[in-house]
């Protein structure tokens, strides 16, 4: 079990590694890639898509900086979080706004795995944390 | 005046709306203790993570795609998808003399309730070896109290010195003796108010133990006021296998400050066979390759590192590692136990056998070595004892041969004689260290014939009745001999008459 799930990661990394174009992962290339293990009779086709999706939605959030908000937040500062994160990871990040009341006041922004910490409810758990 | 105060809280507001950023993951599965974490692309070697809940975890596997972490603490409460955050920092323990008298956890926290330890300063518990240049021989002599040990196969400060035996042998008896006996000779430097003595602190890790074990042996150092000198890193059977891989290199780092800032500490690593276990285990739940009986092929690593940070450092202390080795059914030529004698400078051996009939300390003579030799040993006991481990080597050879015949010849039968009354001299009681200079008195008296006459059996009260005389009586003497440290003609000719004295007391 363990030896078909290692032989599925590596195919699935195979097909990312076909997928992406340029630094950004190419909807052609993923749709080729999804019909290719339709047609083909590839072993285990469930565990190599689902490690598959899982590498596609890790590079895709990179490109995606997600805006978690308490109250409104106008289109200005979208804008200049999409330019200011695009210049930052030296590719296009586009913004998307996601409102969360929890955070009290302020914004917290996601891109991939790194996390940019400016609302009241963050600073009020650094400050519980270091207490 | 208003511009400049709008400047100023232009400024807090700066400060106060700055992002900070954090390096983030997700849990994607966690099980005995080992989580695997989606993302935490920055992630370092080593490096503490934060998961909720205020546990800590260390990552140890980085992946290409995930990263495995050690978790220290409760993990009851997590579950998949929890965030996981980057600390920027290595694992790092209290360090200082605040900890001296307490009973602390793998992490430096204290478990004695005794209080928070008012700690200042923190090191990393991994570290690097000190190089060869800052290092300078070991000649030192670190005393255990034990005559057999501190005679035959003695210890310098910045050896390693491993202890190796069976179950029940009396590995953990020996450590706590040397640590007793650092206490005592700590007590008597610091009251003599001589400004060139360097008392030695001593760090007892227990690894992998019942807690009944731990509480007996924090009892036995209280009750002998070793206490006060002492820390104990505790990781017990109970404990994650986290914190018992990670207790030894704790205490090693609470050792080092003590090396670092000039003074000499000992630690003992009680035992390192439990650690290798735990590592283990860990390892096997990080899914990683193992080798040799299921040990991970770094097993020699883990503690090469580990004591390779006991060294005597050039114009600072030193740190004496003291690890123990549990072996099984006396095989010394298993994994674990051929990895540690390879590293350490020298082994004691423990027997059963000897245990059995009464030995004890059971050391084994012919398989005990110390690589580091007369070099740590002072003059007065190269000259009293410097045959010794010959004569009683030479007297088990015999021992073992005169079994099959009764015909011995003159010589063969004195030096059979003579090997019982050294194997008698040397038993000593659990807990009762014996300054070097009674050792010295007293391995006099033996070479010098004064417990010849006495019957073999009687030979252990001749001995106490001897060191009880030397005490109560030429305490002075005893002095003398601590403060030469070697035996020149007038101390010879004193101590023989201090000999002739208790002779004729003792045959009375």
């Amino acid at each position: 079990m363990a030896s078909h799930a290692k032989v599925a990661q590596k195919f699935a990394r195979q097909l990312f590694a076909m997928s992406v174009v340029d630094g950004t992962v190419s909807a052609d290339r993923v749709a080729g890639v999804l019909e290719y293990v339709e047609k083909h009779n590839v072993p285990n086709p469930v565990m190599v898509l689902k490690a598959y999706e899982r590498l596609v939605s890790i590079e895709l959030a990179k490109g995606v900086a997600v805006v978690e908000h308490a109250g409104a937040i106008s289109a200005a500062t979208l804008a200049a979080i999409e330019s200011a994160m695009s210049k930052k990871y030296g590719r296009a990040v586009k913004a998307r706004a996601e409102s969360n009341p929890a955070l009290l006041a302020g914004m917290r922004v996601h891109v991939g795995d790194d996390t940019y910490e400016s609302s009241v409810a963050g600073q009020l758990a650094a400050l519980g944390a270091s207490v | 005046m208003s511009t400049v105060l709008e400047q100023i809280e232009q400024q807090i507001a700066k400060l106060s709306s700055k992002a900070v950023k954090k390096n983030t993951g997700n849990i994607r599965t966690v099980a005995d203790g080992v989580a695997k974490i989606d993302g935490l692309s920055d992630v370092m070697y080593n490096e503490m993570v934060q998961f909720p809940g205020g546990a800590i975890g260390i990552a140890l596997n980085l992946e290409e795609d995930e990263v495995g972490c050690v978790i220290l603490g409760d993990v009851s409460q997590l579950k998949e998808g929890d965030e996981v955050t980057t600390t920027g920092k290595l694992l790092s323990v209290p360090v200082g003399k605040a900890l001296l008298g307490r009973t602390v956890d793998a992490l430096g926290q204290p478990v004695d309730g005794k209080g928070p330890i008012d700690s200042k300063e923190t090191y990393p518990v991994e570290k690097i070896a000190p190089g060869i240049i800052v290092r300078k021989s070991v000649s030192q002599p670190l005393f255990t109290g034990i005559m057999a040990i501190d005679s035959m196969i003695p210890i310098g400060r910045g050896q390693r010195e491993l202890i190796i035996g069976d179950r029940g042998t009396g590995k953990t008896t020996i450590t706590i003796d040397t640590i007793i006996n650092q206490a005592k000779i700590n007590k008597v430097g610091l009251a003599s108010g001589d400004k060139n003595f360097r008392p030695v602190y001593s760090i007892y890790v227990a690894i992998g133990q019942k807690n009944s074990n731990v509480v007996r042996t924090i009892s036995a150092l209280e009750a002998a006021g070793a206490l006060e000198f002492t820390v104990i890193v505790a990781a017990p059977a109970g404990d994650n296998p986290a914190n018992q891989y990670l207790a030894p290199y704790s205490g090693a780092a609470i050792g080092e400050w003590f090396m670092e800032n000039g003074m000499d500490a000992l630690i003992v690593y009680d035992d390192l066979s439990k650690h290798a276990v735990a590592y283990r285990q860990i390892s096997l739940i990080l899914k990683r390759p193992s080798g040799r009986e299921a040990y991970p092929g770094d097993v020699f690593y883990l503690h090469s590192r580990l004591l390779e940070r006991a060294a005597r450092l050039d114009g600072k202390g030193s740190l004496t590692a003291l690890p123990i080795i549990e072996t099984l059914a006396g095989d010394v030529s298993a994994y674990i136990p051929t990895n540690v004698i390879s590293i350490t400078d020298g082994q004691i051996f423990l027997e059963t056998d000897l245990f059995n009939q009464g030995i004890r300390p059971a050391v084994s003579v012919g398989l005990s070595v110390s690589r580091v030799g007369s070099a740590a040993q002072i003059k007065a006991t190269k000259q009293v004892g410097g045959k010794l481990k010959g004569e009683l080597a030479q007297f088990r050879e015999l021992a073992a041969f005169a079994q099959f015949g009764s015909d011995l010849d003159a010589k063969t039968k004195a030096q059979l004689d003579r090997g019982s009354r050294i194997v008698e001299l040397f038993k000593q009681p659990a807990f009762a260290p014996l300054p070097i200079e009674l050792q010295v008195a007293v391995l006099f008296a033996m070479q010098k014939g004064f417990f010849d006459p006495v019957d073999i059996k009687k030979i252990a009260d001749a001995a106490a009745s001897l060191k009880n005389f030397f005490t109560t009586r030429k305490d002075p003497l005893l002095a003398e001999v601590r403060t030469k440290a070697a035996l020149d003609k007038d101390l010879e000719a004193k101590l023989l008459a201090a000999c002739e004295e208790w002779k004729s007391s003792y045959a009375a």
